[in-house]
């Protein structure tokens, strides 16, 4: 098992916000998380990068536990986070956007005195090309549109080689080809990462879900099952439908 | 070989103050009192170039660079009062027999040398910021709470400092230097040579600076700046990154602050006051940040003002100065680099309007 | 005949002095009357002369009288004058002699006379010089109830016992609480050092320390230091002095608190709106301090307008009038401010701070040229003076006020935003501005009444420190790096942490003050909030939840 998440709970001023009793993801894994919003999702996901400290609970990345560590001791472990609202460096270049995430030392003294090597310089073209990013390597991450946002976020988190991809909602504000493009990618990276993906659109966990799909609801794990179980399940379309009725359409694909 | 522009440019500026002001001098057209008041605004520069790569670069406000300042320049001050008692034969400086000191206090006595007190200047500083970096970084205090307790610790510092209990002179601070390495501070020729070193400095630093912002460490720091979680989540330790920028930073104020000392021939609090943290900043914001040569043309420039308008209408200088504040936030958020920047821009792309009128592309 | 009685009851005097004393009191009147009315000059030197040498209780106020060239006659009354109240051309007049007395008029009410009215006595210098045996005693009859008190104050050192019956005599005339007080502690003083009697000298220590006086301690430390003293009694001082000495540093202490408390208010008045302000606009404003000194000038124009332009002098309403005038002045220079500069800068604190650090330049450099280096407003009478809890704990009435006036700004500021709709639109802006401009909230009027009410906050705060201190250009830099401290402890845009980081750095600087020096007591301040921002980096109360960071 490369993930393994047990009793975890966590609590924001009374309201449970997340009472997950087990969760567990093997290796090169792509699960597909959904649920209606506030179900814990984004939450999950901050606890397992360690940005949002759990107030109970186990969580072993790797056969490690992984509590108490700071963000960069997570990282580090292998665990990489792409949020929801794309987190990039908007006054430096796609390039050194990518330099900076790129895998190798990290400390002070190394940044200080590094130099890029061909090979380093390859490796970020390489990366370039396959996200797409190629033609604007060298202008500011600022002046991208908000899909190539989020592939240049996609490319800094794949580019630390991690085992673990945590990504929220790669395909929000995508046109449909674009988002069709991210999920070639995302399954792509699931062949080398175990990856975990929170999603809405339906068209998209459709075309992704290769394994399993996990439903969040109100902080607790609903079910787990392959799209087309979790699809057909009544209780999952109660959910959606007590939230909203869009929902249930996308739902009815 | 082909000169870029803006290395002209760093040529012009040190030509100008390396050779034609003191040449000036020579002459007797510029004063030695003129070219020692430009000897200290690049003091000035110098910590204005530490506060550059952190509020710049980093974007950490930073609001006790003054502090650093002075710590750098009381240690010099120190040697130099020192070495000035020995020279009149008295055993303790005036100050410490008025308040019935009876014996040196040993904080003063590694300051008897020349060369440990050079390295105290810069060590001292960068110790002090050693720790409280530490501290405010680790419990991730950022923002305005950081600007907030910068600005509370440079306070405290300077109520500090202004107590004769410190035994660093109290309110009047130290003064009354002869020389410097036997050398007579007032003379000219010393002068000068105080001037040219400054300079030499600033283009060191400057140097220095440059090679930093344009490592990956410098493109770090941006990314803070940018993004400081983001930079966590890429495994890097942005408390050491942080804490590094804040020692270097604290490391030039510390060095500004030693050459400054030897050419004003006093040091008191009130160059550590909350108001004199501000002030830097504003060299920074005015030259416009995120550059280290805005850094530079700021200083000179606010402190340039500061010499013409307190001579012309010494009223008015705190209303031009608030002015300027409230305008570069406004209007110049690049500050007067922007500013030549954008009106470059606009005379570049005037000029480069007719040939692209001739080659259309298609 | 009152007199007589007096002296009969004195404690220690024996019959025979009683009717020595009985005799005198004739021969009292033979002289005073010759002082008045001499035949010849010598008469009346002698007079004086033998005056002094009986020494008796009744004469004193009239010797204090020569004293003080300030003897009259009025009829066939010996009389002095009073202290005459400043602006009045009249005087209060005191009998002398038989007894010591205020004069009435026909209604009961002090009898005033014009100083024309008066005829003096005219005394020559060599004759009051022959005063100076008594001179110390005589004080103890003054007009003035600081030169009593001083009077007593000197009594208590010397030995010289054998005039305590006017010292009792006196004491049973005197009508000022401190005064008496000194007075019956040197009274108790000059008893217990003269007495060997066990158990009058334990019951004359209850009564000192009882008594509450300046000195007690002293005078029980003095008495236990003595060589032949029983060790009983040595044991009974000491134990006196002690409990009255640990009695005082728990006064002190209280007294500490209450200038903690004092101070904490002002600390929460400026605070309040900067908090308010930042929750709101997301800016930093450096020049909040300035509103205070603006409230604080503001309220020194409206003094300047009532003395000079309404020609109302002497006068408390014009504080009254400069309470919502401050207010006002300082709000309107908030929405000014809002309106010139910081609208633009909006959820950008490090620019704002910048930008109104500026402002603040500008408006202490505009006070200094309209009004000069330092000023000050005249403390209003009915402020002046203090509650006395006990004569070594003194509430000023001034710092009482403030502290009133910042529970009452507190409790509206409270009212207004938990309980009106206006509150409830400053509170939906502050948490989501786009969202309530969604919502048909008119957010630019809502930031205009919040800057106007967080300003005018520190208007207020600007006019209460008129009460504490001076006026000056740049009064409010002291304030704004600790209120920013409280804002920041506190946790920034929480009310409640506003006033308890307020309340508590207050409290903590006097306390600390009290231990150290006023710096250092500073230093560990700002120390301690470093310490504790190490554990709670988001202040007192911070916000919960997964709220996006950067």
């Amino acid at each position: 098992m490369l993930l393994e998440v047990n009793n975890l709970a966590v609590s924001f001023g009374g309201v449970r916000a997340l009472d997950l009793k087990h969760f567990s993801l093997e290796d090169k894994e792509l699960r597909v998380i959904i649920g209606p919003n506030g179900a814990g999702k984004s939450t999950f996901m901050d606890i397992l990068c360690g940005k949002t400290k759990p107030n109970t609970g186990e969580i072993r990345f790797n056969g490690k536990p992984t509590n108490g560590l700071t963000e960069v001791e997570i990282a580090k472990l292998g665990i990489g986070r792409k949020f929801q609202k794309p987190s990039v460096f908007p006054s430096l270049t796609v390039f050194d956007n990518m330099s900076i995430a790129a895998k190798m030392k990290k400390g002070v003294f190394t940044s200080l005195f590094f130099k890029a090597s061909p090979a380093f310089t390859d490796k970020i073209h390489a990366m370039a090309k396959r996200v797409g990013l190629s033609n604007v390597l060298h202008q500011l991450a600022g002046s991208l549109s908000h899909g190539q946002k989020q592939w240049l976020e996609i490319a800094i988190v794949v580019l630390q080689d991690p085992r673990l991809l945590l990504i929220d909602e790669p395909a929000a504000g995508m046109s449909d080809k674009e988002t069709e493009k991210t999920g070639e990618l995302l399954l792509e990276l699931s062949k080398q990462h175990g990856v975990i993906v929170i999603e809405h659109d339906m068209h998209f966990v459709k075309q992704i879900a290769n394994k399993l799909v996990s439903v969040l609801v109100n902080g607790k794990l609903l079910m787990e099952g392959a799209f087309e179980e979790v699809r057909n399940d009544q209780r999952v379309i109660d959910c959606y439908l007590g939230r909203a009725n869009a929902q249930l359409e996308i739902l009815s694909v | 070989m082909q000169i870029k522009s803006p290395q002209l440019v760093n040529l012009l500026f040190i030509l100008f103050f390396a050779a034609a002001l003191p040449v000036g001098n020579m002459l007797g057209i510029v004063s030695i009192n003129t070219i020692s008041l430009w000897g200290r605004y690049f003091c000035f520069a110098i910590a204005a170039l530490g506060i550059d790569l952190i509020w710049g670069f980093t974007g950490i406000m930073s609001m006790c660079q003054a502090f650093f300042f002075c710590l750098g320049g009381y240690c010099i001050g120190m040697h130099l009062l020192l070495t000035a008692t020995a020279i009149q034969g008295q055993k303790l400086p005036d100050f410490m027999v008025w308040n019935n000191i009876t014996s040196l206090p040993t904080f003063w006595e590694p300051f008897h040398g020349f060369v440990p007190t050079l390295l105290l200047c810069v060590v001292i500083p960068a110790l002090i910021a050693l720790i409280i970096g530490f501290f405010i970084f680790r419990s991730r205090i950022k923002g305005v709470y950081m600007a907030i307790i910068t600005q509370a610790l440079a306070l405290g510092m300077y109520l500090l400092f202004l107590r004769n209990e410190t035994k660093l002179g109290g309110t009047n601070g130290l003064t009354n230097f002869k020389t410097v390495l036997g050398y007579d501070l007032n003379a000219s020729s010393v002068k000068l040579g105080l001037y040219l070193v400054s300079l030499a400095m600033l283009c060191l630093a400057y140097a220095g600076c440059r090679k930093i912002v344009e490592s990956k460490f410098g493109k770090i720091l941006q990314a803070i700046r940018d993004s400081e979680s983001r930079v966590g989540y890429t495994s890097y330790r942005v408390l050491n990154y942080k804490l590094t920028v804040f020692v270097v930073a604290a490391l030039l104020g510390g060095l500004a602050g030693m050459l400054y000392v030897p050419q004003t021939g006093i040091i008191t609090p009130g160059r550590m006051s909350v108001t004199a943290s501000v002030e830097m900043l504003m060299w920074v914001a005015l030259g416009g940040r995120g550059k280290l040569k805005g850094a530079i043309i700021g200083t000179l420039l606010v402190n340039c003002l500061y010499s013409v308008c307190t001579s012309l209408f010494p009223e008015g200088w705190l209303f031009i100065l608030g002015l300027l504040y409230v305008l570069t936030v406004l209007y110049f958020q690049k500050g007067f680099l922007g500013l030549f920047e954008t009106m470059g821009n606009k005379i570049g792309t005037t000029l480069k309007r007719k040939p692209a009128g001739l080659n259309p592309t298609s | 005949m009152r007199n007589r009685k007096k002296i009969g009851l004195c404690l220690i005097l024996c019959c025979a002095v009683f009717f020595s004393a009985h005799a005198a009191t004739d021969s009292t009147r033979v002289y005073i009357g010759q002082v008045l009315h001499p035949q010849q000059e010598e008469m009346r030197s002698h007079a004086i002369q033998r005056l002094v040498a009986l020494k008796q209780a009744s004469s004193f106020p009239f010797l204090e009288a020569i004293n003080n060239s300030a003897l009259y006659v009025l009829g066939e009354k010996a009389i002095t004058t009073g202290n005459r109240k400043s602006e009045e051309e009249s005087f209060p007049v005191y009998e002398l002699y038989p007894i010591h007395r205020i004069l009435l008029n026909a209604e009961g009410k002090p009898l005033l006379l014009n100083a024309s009215g008066l005829k003096q006595v005219e005394i020559s210098r060599a004759d009051r010089l022959q005063l100076i045996p008594v001179a110390n005693w005589l004080n103890i009859f003054n007009a003035d109830d600081q030169k009593r008190a001083m009077a007593y104050g000197q009594l208590q050192i010397t030995a010289d016992t054998s005039l305590l019956n006017i010292l009792s005599g006196a004491l049973k005339t005197e009508t000022n609480p401190n005064v008496l007080r000194a007075g019956k502690e040197a009274y108790y003083t000059m008893l217990l050092n003269n007495t060997t009697d066990i158990k009058k000298a334990r019951s004359l220590m209850d009564l000192l320390s009882a008594n509450d006086g300046d000195n007690a301690i002293g005078v029980l430390t003095a008495y236990a230091k003595q060589k032949e003293l029983p060790q009983p009694l040595r044991l009974y001082a000491q134990q006196k002095a002690s409990s009255l000495d640990s009695h005082y540093v728990f006064l002190q202490r209280m007294q500490n608190l209450f200038s903690g408390l004092s101070l904490g208010s002002i600390l929460i008045l400026i605070s309040l709106g900067l908090a308010i302000v930042y929750g709101l606009a997301g800016i930093i404003n450096m020049a909040h301090g300035e509103f205070l000194m603006i409230g604080a000038y503001a309220t020194y124009s409206v003094e300047l307008l009532f003395n000079n332009v309404l020609h109302i002098q002497n006068t408390d309403w014009f504080y009254l009038a400069a309470l919502p005038v401050s207010f006002i002045v300082a709000g309107a220079a908030g929405l000014l401010l809002e309106r010139l500069v910081i609208r633009r800068l909006y959820t950008k604190p490090l620019e704002s701070l910048l930008a109104t650090w500026g402002v603040s330049l500008i408006l202490i450099q505009l006070a200094r040229t309209l009004f000069g280096d330092l000023t000050a407003v005249k403390l209003p009478g009915i402020l002046s003076g203090g509650w006395q809890v006990s004569p070594h704990l003194v509430l000023p009435y001034s710092r009482l006020f403030v502290i009133v006036l910042t529970i009452v700004a507190v409790s509206v500021i409270y009212w207004v935003l938990f309980r009106t709709r206006l509150g409830m639109q400053i509170r939906a802006v502050t948490q989501n501005r786009n969202m309530s401009a969604c919502l048909g909230i008119d957010t630019r009027r809502v930031d205009a009444i919040t800057f106007f009410i967080g300003s005018g906050l520190a208007g207020l705060a600007g006019c209460a420190m008129t009460l504490i201190g001076n006026v000056v250009p740049d009064m409010g830099q002291t304030y704004i790096v600790d209120s920013f401290l409280v804002v920041v402890t506190g946790g920034v845009g929480k009310l409640v942490g506003t006033i308890v980081a307020g309340l508590g750095i207050g409290v903590f600087s006097k306390v600390l003050e009290a231990f150290f020096e006023a710096v250092y007591g500073k230093v560990l301040i700002l120390l301690g909030i470093m310490i504790f921002m190490q554990f709670k980096s988001k202040g007192l109360f911070p916000d919960k939840g997964r709220s996006a960071e950067d």
